[in-house]
């Protein structure tokens, strides 16, 4: 009895999922070999967390005519897509924030060397791996402290200062395991502090002052200033581009005038794009057009415009590029750390401020 | 002779077709639960005993996955998830039967609006319910600049007392669903067979609860997977008041490079068990007992009439119960939506209804929405019908194994988080063989709504579980000696009896698709963003006003289809459907 009366529930389930298959298969999909109609180009597949990607993934079709399908996200996902991806990847060029990352991937034989042969800025030459396994195209800085003025007259210009009663519970940071920028942060002032011999232990010693003194740890850059505007904090140690946008964006009034000012040698974080390996030849043709034109003046002036209040407020580092008013003068004062060295500690450093400093 | 010759291979093909045909869905039905849950389940599972399955390291087999996961944070992390689960799991059941005897069973005004409200507490997301409470008792503020002592209370919010708080929030729905089914299959006459037999309220109290055992452990089931897997609450509040949960240290261990899907698979494991151990404890309360309870003689309930102190007093409870649980979310959301800027209290703050102008006119913003509405209605429609399947299964008196089976892979579902679950949808169709088979669904739509309807079939046959388990065989016996066929049958005693509970769970899945994100973030085809991509991508972009003014657009948008849908029902429905179900 009860096969016969379960059959139109069945029925009506496999109904339901060949309707399903019937509809969703009238969607849109994509993989890195899909073949664009007539012109001969196949489909670019890029893996992207900028914020101004749309914008230039539109603009570059627009000018070479090759179709792009954009995977937008934050940089941890999209990560992870590439690690669950190793064994077959789909992505045909990954552009985020940081090289440390791409150092490993490198290491681990998945991207392409690729010279684009554009001459860069004295910043910027800094930036390029020997093997050109990845092509630097911006740069931001990490740490920018970002302060509220009209709360506080002291303001820091090293990191030992932050160490002081002046700053007690003042101070707030992200979290390296939530934050993509904050681990770059981390890694450059212990690099700063004690080189890559003696970096971790001079790094770890200095968070645990630092801790001693109140410092705060909130997930990432938006959380760390919303605790900077609802004065839980009175200085905050940011990435620049979100220090920027928070300057040029919110209301000033009495209780609220956010400044920002860069401590002793702050860290380039470039904005980084690499080719995978695997692709197909055209595919790797195509995702080279793409860092060229990335490169030229006419991919910097859409970056540059589209996303004005966030991933915009960039330092150029191709010449002759000005950078957008709101994001001010490059520190003068700044370093490269070696992505290759930093890269592999990340998971042993996090763990360390996940255990004793958050 | 020769007749019967001819016949009777005839009759042994026709036998056989008639065989097939029998066990074809069947075997359809496990092989779409094989492709969209045990599949991408269990090759996730494997990374933690063999990284080198899908080139996550150089061992065929290890077991040092799982040393990390017992030892420092992730040990301390896996013990507070233990807790979470236990506490919310029990204090959603008392406080969701509490709601749906009221609702159900007294006549207390606004029974509606009060039903209304779980479905919306339904649709906000855990992180949102957080930031609503941290928005009152932050420092800075609302009781802050409202000059309200509330150092205890925010003591107690950023500790296991908060993260327990919110998550029973999220729970009660969840609890009441499953327990208001059962109860209002539950007809009158076993409340009057105690109360001729002289028992007082508190024995027929007591006898209610256990006829509706089923509906209670399900539901103490399905919140406890639900809380040890969430991460809206982990990654925000539990996170902020450094109270390590087990699905933290796992969306750390997926969410940070280099990533380590072994570690997470070996945590997942460890989800696994705890959410195995809850599922024991349901077979053996549950053990060789009948709970067919609604039958051609069942008479429905009515609504017991309160005196005046008890209606205040009741009506007084549901609205700080909802105060607590809708209120302070909605005020959260709604205070930081009209925000420019990042939402200071403060004298600065600059309040406008500009973002909600822009949420609903940028292409950017508001095609998301239409593209995930679509694929909610396709998940709900989908996933309640195989949800009434797995329902029907899991409550027959045949195939015990396979029933047993099937529920330990829908709470699994449950208790791995979403991110985990996407990633094993990657492991899986994203394989080179499974390519090189023609099978190119990763990176699709059809994937992201396979994965959709995996995610939420648990939930969605676990509303359906308590009413179908109800329905007597002989009411559709019945029907069929009356000459009905078995479509007939069906469909003349059995949708009547279960069109509630079918709407009840479409409007969940609709709801909780609406606005997934971990699934929907590693799955979602490129070019094709859903709303809660969007959503994510603004709040990453500290464009937090634009975004939380998509999240409440998103969810006054689900309210308006679920509405419109109950709204149809109440209208279309014969009159009779609308009355099943109801107590007079």
């Amino acid at each position: 009895m009860n096969s016969w009366t379960r059959r139109p529930a069945f029925g009506a389930a496999v109904a339901g999922a060949l309707a399903l298959g019937t509809l969703a298969g009238c969607s849109s999909s994509s993989n890195a070999s899909s073949v664009s109609g007539g012109s001969g180009d196949v489909t670019l597949v890029v893996y992207s967390s900028q914020g101004y990607d749309s914008a230039v993934t539109k603009a570059f079709t627009k000018a070479t005519g090759i179709p792009v399908s954009l995977d937008d996200d934050s940089t941890g996902p999209l990560l992870a897509k590439v690690g669950a991806e190793r064994n077959n990847p789909q992505w045909g060029l990954l552009w985020v924030d940081g090289d440390t990352a791409f150092a490993t991937l490198d290491k681990e034989g998945q991207l392409l060397d690729y010279n684009p042969g554009v001459t860069l800025t004295s910043a910027g030459e800094t930036l390029v791996p020997s093997d050109h396994a990845y092509s630097p195209v911006s740069t931001t800085a990490v740490p920018a402290l970002i302060y509220n003025a009209a709360k506080v007259t002291a303001v820091p210009k090293t990191w030992q200062d932050l160490l002081g009663a002046a700053y007690k519970d003042k101070v707030g940071m992200n979290d390296p395991s939530q934050s993509g920028p904050t681990y770059p942060l981390i890694a450059g002032l212990m690099n700063e502090l004690g080189g890559e011999s003696g970096g971790v232990a001079a790094g770890e010693k200095y968070l645990s002052e630092l801790k001693a003194n109140g410092l705060q740890v909130h997930p990432t850059n938006g959380d760390t200033l919303h605790a900077l505007e609802t004065g839980q904090i009175d200085y905050g140690l940011i990435q620049s581009s979100a220090a920027a946008g928070e300057v040029a964006t919110a209301k000033k009034s009495a209780n609220y005038d956010p400044k920002v000012v860069y401590l002793g040698t702050t860290t380039l974080l470039p904005g980084v794009i690499g080719i995978d390996k695997g692709a197909s030849a055209k595919v790797q043709q195509e995702a080279e057009k793409f860092v060229q034109y990335v490169l030229s003046a006419a991919g910097q002036a859409v970056m540059q415009t589209g996303d004005p209040t966030g991933d915009s407020l960039y330092w150029p580092i191709v010449p002759g590029i000005e950078p957008v008013k709101d994001i001010g003068t490059m520190p003068a004062t700044y370093q490269r750390i070696d992505p290759s060295y930093w890269g592999p500690l990340e998971t042993q450093v996090n763990t360390y401020f996940d255990e004793n400093i958050k | 002779m020769t007749v019967t010759t001819l016949v009777a291979p005839a009759t042994a093909r026709t036998r056989a077709v008639a065989g097939w045909a029998r066990k074809a869905p069947f075997a359809l039905f496990w092989l779409l639960v094989a492709a969209i849950l045990l599949l991408p389940i269990l090759l996730f599972l494997l990374v933690a005993f063999s990284p080198r399955l899908f080139d996550q390291g150089t061992q065929w087999f290890a077991l040092s996955s799982f040393q990390g996961a017992f030892q420092g944070p992730m040990l301390q992390g896996i013990a507070d998830t233990l807790l979470i689960g236990v506490v919310t799991a029990a204090l959603s059941a008392i406080v969701g039967f509490a709601v749906a005897w009221i609702v159900q069973r007294t006549r207390v005004p606004g029974r509606r609006l009060w039903s209304g409200c779980m479905f919306a507490l339904l649709l906000v997301p855990s992180y949102l319910i957080a930031l609503g409470w941290e928005r009152l008792l932050e420092p800075s503020g609302v009781l802050d600049l409202l000059h309200v002592p509330d150092s205890v209370a925010r003591g107690l919010l950023f500790g296991p007392v908060g993260v327990i708080g919110v998550l029973t929030v999220k729970g009660i729905p969840f609890a009441y669903l499953a327990i208001s089914a059962g109860l209002r299959g539950l007809g009158e006459e076993f409340e009057a067979a105690v109360r001729v037999h002289g028992g007082g309220r508190w024995s027929v109290t007591r006898t209610v609860a256990a006829l509706l055992a089923p509906a209670i452990w399900s539901s103490l089931a399905i919140v406890f997977a639900e809380s040890i897997s969430d991460f809206g609450v982990a990654s925000t509040l539990a996170n902020d008041a450094h109270f390590p949960v087990a699905t933290f240290e796992l969306y750390s261990a997926v969410d940070n490079f280099p990533v380590q899907f072994p570690v997470a698979a070996a945590v997942g494991w460890i989800l696994l068990a705890m959410a195995g151990l809850a599922l024991l404890a349901q077979h053996a309360a549950l053990r060789n007992r009948s709970y067919r309870v609604l039958g051609g003689r069942a008479r429905p309930a009515r609504r017991r009439e309160l005196s005046r102190p008890g209606t205040i007093g009741t009506l007084a409870a549901m609205v700080l119960l909802f105060m607590l649980c809708l209120g302070v979310p909605t005020f959260g959301a709604i205070s930081a939506s009209l925000m420019t800027g990042l939402g200071t209290l403060e004298g600065g703050a600059n309040f406008s209804f500009g973002n909600y102008t822009r949420a609903l006119t940028s292409p950017a913003l508001y095609q998301p929405l239409e593209y995930s509405a679509l694929l909610a209605t396709i998940t709900a429609t989908v996933t309640v019908l195989i949800g009434l399947v797995v329902a029907r299964l899991l409550t027959s008196r045949h195939g015990r194994r396979s029933a047993r089976m099937l529920d330990l892979l829908l709470i699994t579902a449950v208790a791995l988080p979403g991110i985990v679950f996407a990633a094993g949808y990657i492991f899986t169709y994203n394989l080179p063989i499974v390519n090189d088979a023609g099978i190119h669904l990763y990176m699709t739509t059809t994937l992201l709504v396979l994965a959709y309807i995996a995610t939420s079939l648990p939930a969605a046959s676990r509303v359906l579980f308590g009413s179908v388990g109800q329905v007597q065989e002989s009411l559709r016996e019945a029907s069929r000696v009356h000459g009905s066929n078995a479509a007939g049958s069906w469909l003349r005693v059995m949708l009547p009896l279960l069109a509630r509970p079918l709407l009840s769970a479409w409007s969940l899945t609709f709801g909780g698709t609406l606005l997934e994100l971990p699934v929907s973030q590693l799955l979602y085809p490129p070019n094709d963003p859903t709303v809660s991509v969007g959503i994510e991508r603004a709040l990453s972009t500290y464009d937090y006003a634009g975004g939380t003014a998509m999240e409440v657009i998103a969810v006054l948008a689900a309210l308006a289809v679920i509405g419109l849908v109950w709204g149809i029902f109440q209208l279309v429905a014969p009159a009779g459907w609308r009355r099943l179900g109801r107590t007079s």
